[in-house]
């Protein structure tokens, strides 16, 4: 099949050149289906990377990555100097990019100015991985031994030989005080550039300190041009379940979705080809059986959530949205919580991260919203010693009569 | 055609044969080869054969052999295209194709509809539908009555039997899955959108030729 000029692997249509070093160019590019902009950098195969997309041919490697319209934080600092606000802001987004690494064992190894990209609303984005390692290919040592990254900007540990904690080399920047910098600011500084690693000031720690902290009350230090929905009033939405009984039922009924069987049988693990991707552990889906009505549901998950500081919003059907007003690794955390009925008074409740940092999620989920759903889930889907206590505790089914419970209780210990 | 020998059913695709399999689904070249690197690793995983047999797969999506699941049996039976109790890396690449975001509608309902034809009758039948239901409430400790058992299956077969014969037949699962889209979600898997990114290491092995390079340096 022959190919279009200038369309690379019948996905891409590549535009201009928009860089290019010792081993490697990038192309503006555009994905030819979707319209997407995207940089596509090509280098020879020694230098592996992970994007959007990895594409290969005999004698090259094709890295499909975000393309980032702001350009470089280089070229806004080299006119001269930032307001401290807007200094501030990088900083704050550059600490939390190089955190969500740390969590992930990933040391970048070449943080400079020219690494640090600017979208199109200015936010940063950390880019060139090239120099960067994982946690796991530390000596017995426990240190890094590779001399790298860039003369100018390098840690001075590394230069040294000595072996180096590759976290706290990310840390490392140099800096002369001019007399305009405020107090609470020379000393974050004076602590970031120890050149001792040993007493050079933490990640955890620089995102304690005053000056650090300014301005993150805010919802989000991301400036982000879509306009954010008008949360609803969460006592208006619980509220009518606590009206009147005649009115309980049909609101229950109108609230969550019913389920066809082939809706439930779709539910079953043997279905789910993810487990070929992904490991089972990682799944972004909870899912819980209960006994009880929507409305006890509701209550349940509004009082977690008034407890972890969530707030909720009512969606279509059974579907609420419980959304974190701390920012976390990646963006304020989101759950979406759906409750399917399967008869009146059996539901099955599926929890799923919509946003958010996924260990953040399953440490949450984890730790304190799986032991507070105690008192009304049945059980967790998918999960085999759950099973084994309830077989355990099940008494012999009492026969079905007519105007008693569809479903027998499990006993309490 | 023919059979393979283990030995090159072992060996990285030829670039003719990923050539022909990206032809003819949605996934491009490097794609298969990167489905390829999934592939030996899963159908390797207990006999070192090349080939993915029902064992194998169930370790794949449990990763725990002794786990026998009867909707996980149903898709390796309707993967194993030639019927042998094994599936050979081409039919694999074929049957995961339905799954992929891009593939047809169409396909994805007709694909479901023999999933859920348990029995090969050429229809869903209430008793198929029934011992579905049921293994599903084992599978996840639901105890739930016979008679709420019948009426969601009476339920789900007014909705979706409009000739009501007691069995669904292919026109009316597309118009029952038209109206509850929901059905289908088993029927994608998002993943297959970041095959490549999930499964780095074919670039070591990738017999791709592209020509872009000369035409890029122009621009």
């Amino acid at each position: 099949m022959e190919q279009k000029g200038g369309v690379l692997m019948q996905r891409y249509e590549l535009g201009r050149l928009l860089g290019q070093g010792t081993f490697a160019k990038v192309y503006h590019a555009r994905n030819i289906i979707t319209g997407m902009s995207v940089a596509i950098k090509i280098t020879d195969k020694d230098k592996i990377l992970k994007l959007y997309e990895v594409m290969a041919s005999k004698t090259k490697i094709y890295f499909v990555m975000e393309y980032v319209k702001g350009g470089e934080l280089f070229n806004k600092v080299s006119k001269g100097k930032l307001k401290q606000d807007d200094a501030r802001r990088y900083f704050q987004q550059l600490i939390s990019a190089v955190d969500y690494c740390h969590s992930r064992g990933v040391c970048h190894r070449d943080l400079k100015p020219e690494n640090l990209l600017l979208d199109e609303n200015g936010n940063l984005k950390v880019t060139d991985f090239g120099l960067s390692t994982l946690a796991e290919t530390k000596h017995q040592d426990g240190l890094l031994h590779t001399t790298c990254g860039t003369p100018a900007y390098v840690a001075p540990e590394v230069i040294n030989r000595r072996g180096y904690d590759g976290a706290k080399a990310d840390i490392w920047g140099e800096f002369k005080f001019p007399n305009w910098i405020a107090p609470d600011l020379r000393r974050l500084l004076s602590k970031i550039l120890d050149p001792n690693p040993k007493t050079r000031i933490s990640m955890a720690k620089i995102m304690e300190s005053s000056w650090f902290k300014r301005g993150l009350e805010k919802p989000t230090i991301t400036r982000n041009e879509d306009q954010e929905l008008a949360p609803l009033d969460a006592d208006g939405v619980f509220g009518a379940c606590e009206n009147g009984d005649p009115i309980e039922p049909a609101k229950d009924s109108k609230r969550c979705n019913n389920l066809n069987a082939f809706d439930i049988i779709s539910y079953s693990s043997g279905f789910d080809l993810s487990g070929l991707f992904e490991e089972t552990n990682r799944k972004k889906e909870a899912r819980f059986t209960s006994d009880k009505p929507a409305s006890i549901i509701i209550s349940k998950l509004e009082e977690i959530c008034i407890r972890l500081g969530l707030k909720v919003k009512k969606k279509d059907g059974g579907l609420f949205k419980l959304e974190g007003s701390k920012e976390g690794r990646k963006g304020s955390l989101g759950i979406d919580a759906e409750i399917f009925e399967i008869t009146p008074v059996f539901h099955l409740v599926e929890l799923k991260k919509s946003s958010g940092d996924t260990l953040e999620y399953q440490k949450l989920l984890k730790q304190e919203v799986r032991p507070a759903l105690k008192d009304i889930v049945w059980n967790w889907q998918g999960e085999q010693p759950q099973q084994l206590q309830h077989g355990v505790v099940q008494k012999e089914e009492q026969p079905s009569y007519p105007g008693i419970s569809d479903v027998a209780p499990p006993q309490t210990a | 055609m023919g059979c393979m020998n283990s030995k090159s059913v072992r060996k990285f695709p030829a670039r003719e044969d990923s050539l022909d399999l990206a032809a003819e689904t949605a996934f491009t070249v490097n794609e298969v080869e990167a489905l390829f690197v999934l592939f030996r690793s899963i159908s390797n995983s207990i006999v070192n054969d090349g080939l993915l047999s029902k064992e194998e797969f169930q370790l794949a999506i449990f990763k725990n052999k002794k786990k026998d699941n009867i909707f996980a049996n149903r898709i390796f039976d309707l993967f194993d295209v030639k019927k042998l109790g094994v599936v050979d890396f081409e039919d694999f690449v074929r049957s995961l194709n339905v799954f992929h975001p891009n593939a047809s509608l169409k396909d994805k309902i007709a694909f479901s509809f023999r999933l859920y034809d348990l029995h090969n009758t050429g229809f869903i039948e209430r008793p198929e539908v029934k011992e579905m239901l049921i293994a599903l409430l084992f599978e996840s400790d639901m105890k739930l009555a016979d008679d709420v058992i019948e009426t969601i299956l009476d339920k789900t077969f007014v909705e979706a039997d409009l000739k009501q014969d007691g069995k669904i037949d292919t026109e009316e699962w597309e118009t029952f899955v038209k109206r509850n889209p929901s059905v289908l979600k088993i029927m994608t898997l998002p993943y297959l959108r970041d095959i490549t990114i999930s499964f780095p290491s074919f670039i070591f092995n990738s017999t791709n030729v592209e020509r872009v390079d000369e035409t890029s340096t122009r621009l």
